[in-house]
């Protein structure tokens, strides 16, 4: 998972991508990392372009990020969710938790200050 | 007139990749396989006989419609070469033809027609050729006209190809929406928009939000949401506070909890959205799976721990049985009546013997209490005629909903789910229950399961 971190408008956001499959058997890095990168700034972004496949167990993880990003007056949004991802969140009303983007750089840009993240996609 | 109905792998390949355990003739539009919209069309025409030819396998469809007597009509079926013209398919069944006027409906679309008007005048006075085209097929007529001076009304008749996920979806929403009005929709209705099957059970919380369709054996469990435009098929179950809108949903399909499917078509353990194609299998057998039924009950495991939870039974309880049975009947307070129930497997019948002990005294109290009243049925685990734990037994004189033949999981059990969650032998509630734990229950958690039916039900029986 390759993360960096962006300036906007006085925010640091952290841009994780997430890769491959997220699933029981490799969600727990993810968990596990976690905690580095809200040392580093609690504005994260999940890039998704490049996830291929998730399951309940993954989609539990991403939600347990949200919430420890919440803990610390941030936010976990996400990005360029594929058909098969986009349709794992629907069906489980995951879209209702997450601000969704179309890409990148719009959800990086949703953090700049007086930016309306209901203006999610 | 007589009817060809002609298909080509080839164009229907896609519904062989999207939903492999169908056939293509067999593809269920609105609850009602698609074959069944071509037969009824034929029907309206006035064909008494049809042959279904096509160039792949037509095992499924011929035990499916067999004869035809069904509908009133012959059927017949024949292969076909792939690059067969017309008129090489006229030639080789033209024994069938006999020289008869004949309405050959090629290709894989969806006719919209409608039931009210008269197709058979209308037919019978065309003259021959081309009638409708469209993109996915044609319907043409050979032979010369039968009324040609016949003033037929002109009714409504185009076809939809069905040549994607998308069409499919369009198709079947389409029949869904218009309803009995055009075509003959399976189930029973009260109102329009509204067509229901056979032994359906809906906890008193579900909506239902017209128009829907809902095949037989489905299970809606509580605060579901069904519609509108929802066609579930049958052996279906939508669990808990889950909407499923604007959606498609197979046969022997699991719907998970708190799940929102809008806008798509659930087969199995696969989703798929119709409009983009993309679809996904899920790996999550709570979310989305697939129903088989033979598997859950049937599995070995499962049957070794019910016999051995059956034999600790029989040990444990031998000598209060064999005491408090002989001192009972010798009092006449043992009354055993046998009577017939249903078995497991379909058409079968198992004898049981039903004791009611009279809860008057101190011995009854303690049958009811160790529930030496289904000790003999102990025995029946051994021989695998019951579960240790299924099923309330049915009796078989009755014609019951939830007999083998309807009901999407039935297996007679010493003991029932339905006991064990402390819910009344009688009425839907208790029938999803066991169902439920039919179909989603272990080996292991039977076990705890019979624990809690054996401690419920002297409760049971003591709560008015």
């Amino acid at each position: 998972m390759k993360f960096t971190l962006d300036n906007i408008d006085g925010h640091l956001v952290g841009i994780a991508e997430l890769e491959g499959r997220l699933d029981a058997s490799n969600s727990k890095p993810l968990q596990k990392i976690m905690p580095e990168w809200l040392e580093k700034t609690p504005f994260l972004v999940f890039d998704c372009s490049r996830l291929d496949f998730i399951d309940s167990s993954g989609l539990g993880a991403i939600v347990g990020c949200l919430r420890k990003a919440i803990d610390n007056k941030g936010d976990l949004r996400l990005s360029e969710l594929n058909g098969k991802v986009a349709m794992v969140f629907e069906l489980t009303k995951a879209t209702r938790l997450f601000s969704i983007f179309t890409n990148r750089g719009e959800a990086v840009a949703s953090f700049a200050a007086g930016a309306d993240p209901g203006s999610a996609k | 007139m007589k009817t060809i109905l002609a298909l080509r792998e080839a164009e229907c390949a896609w519904v062989r990749d999207a939903f492999p355990c169908v056939h293509p003739l067999l593809l269920p539009i609105c609850n009602k396989p698609f074959i069944e919209f071509l037969i009824d069309f034929a029907i309206l025409v006035g064909s008494p006989a049809v042959r279904i030819l096509g160039d792949g396998e037509l095992d499924a469809v011929e035990r499916y419609c067999e004869n035809g007597s069904r509908w009133g009509i012959d059927i017949s079926y024949a292969n076909m070469q792939t690059g067969d013209s017309v008129e090489t398919m006229l030639g080789k069944n033209r024994r069938f033809c006999d020289k008869e006027r004949v309405m050959m409906v090629s290709g894989f679309s969806f006719v919209r027609y409608d039931k009210r008007r008269d197709y058979k005048s209308l037919a019978g006075s065309m003259p021959e050729g081309e009638w409708v085209a469209g993109p996915g097929g044609s319907i043409t007529l050979f032979g010369a006209p039968e009324k040609p001076e016949a003033q037929a009304a002109d009714a409504p008749l185009s076809l939809m190809a069905l040549d994607g996920m998308a069409s499919y979806y369009r198709a079947s929403m389409e029949a869904l929406e218009t309803g009995a009005d055009r075509y003959v929709l399976p189930g029973y209705g009260g109102e329009p928009g509204c067509a229901i099957g056979r032994n359906v059970v809906m906890s008193k919380s579900v909506e239902i939000r017209k128009p829907v369709s809902i095949g037989n054996n489905v299970q809606l469990l509580g605060d579901a949401i069904i519609g509108p435009s929802a066609i579930i098929g049958s052996n279906v179950i939508i669990d808990r506070e889950s909407t499923v809108e604007s959606s498609i949903v197979f046969d022997n399909t699991y719907i998970g909890e708190q799940l929102e499917v809008i806008g798509r078509i659930a087969s199995g353990n696969r989703l798929s959205d119709p409009v983009s194609g993309v679809a996904v299998t899920m790996e999550d057998p709570h979310l989305l799976s697939g129903i088989r039924k033979s598997e859950a009950l049937g599995a070995l495991p499962r049957k070794i721990v019910h016999a051995l939870g059956a034999l600790i039974l029989i040990v444990l309880l031998a000598v209060p049985f064999l005491v408090v049975s002989t001192l009972l009947r010798l009092g006449g307070g043992w009354r055993s009546a046998t009577g017939d129930y249903l078995s497991g497997k379909s058409g079968e019948t198992i004898s049981l013997g039903k004791v009611e002990p009279d809860a008057a005294n101190a011995l009854d109290t303690i049958a009811s209490t160790l529930s030496l009243d289904r000790y003999p049925w102990l025995f029946r685990v051994l021989t695998a005629e019951l579960a240790l734990i299924g099923s309330t037994p049915l009796p078989a004189e009755t014609q019951h909903p939830n007999a083998p033949a309807n009901a999407l999981a039935y297996r007679p059990g010493v003991f029932s789910y339905a006991e064990a969650e402390q819910w009344p032998a009688t009425g839907g509630d208790a029938a999803i229950v066991e169902r439920y734990h039919l179909v989603h229950s272990g080996p292991i958690s039977d076990i705890g399961l019979v624990v809690k039916a054996f401690v419920n039900r002297p409760h049971e029986k003591t709560t008015p």
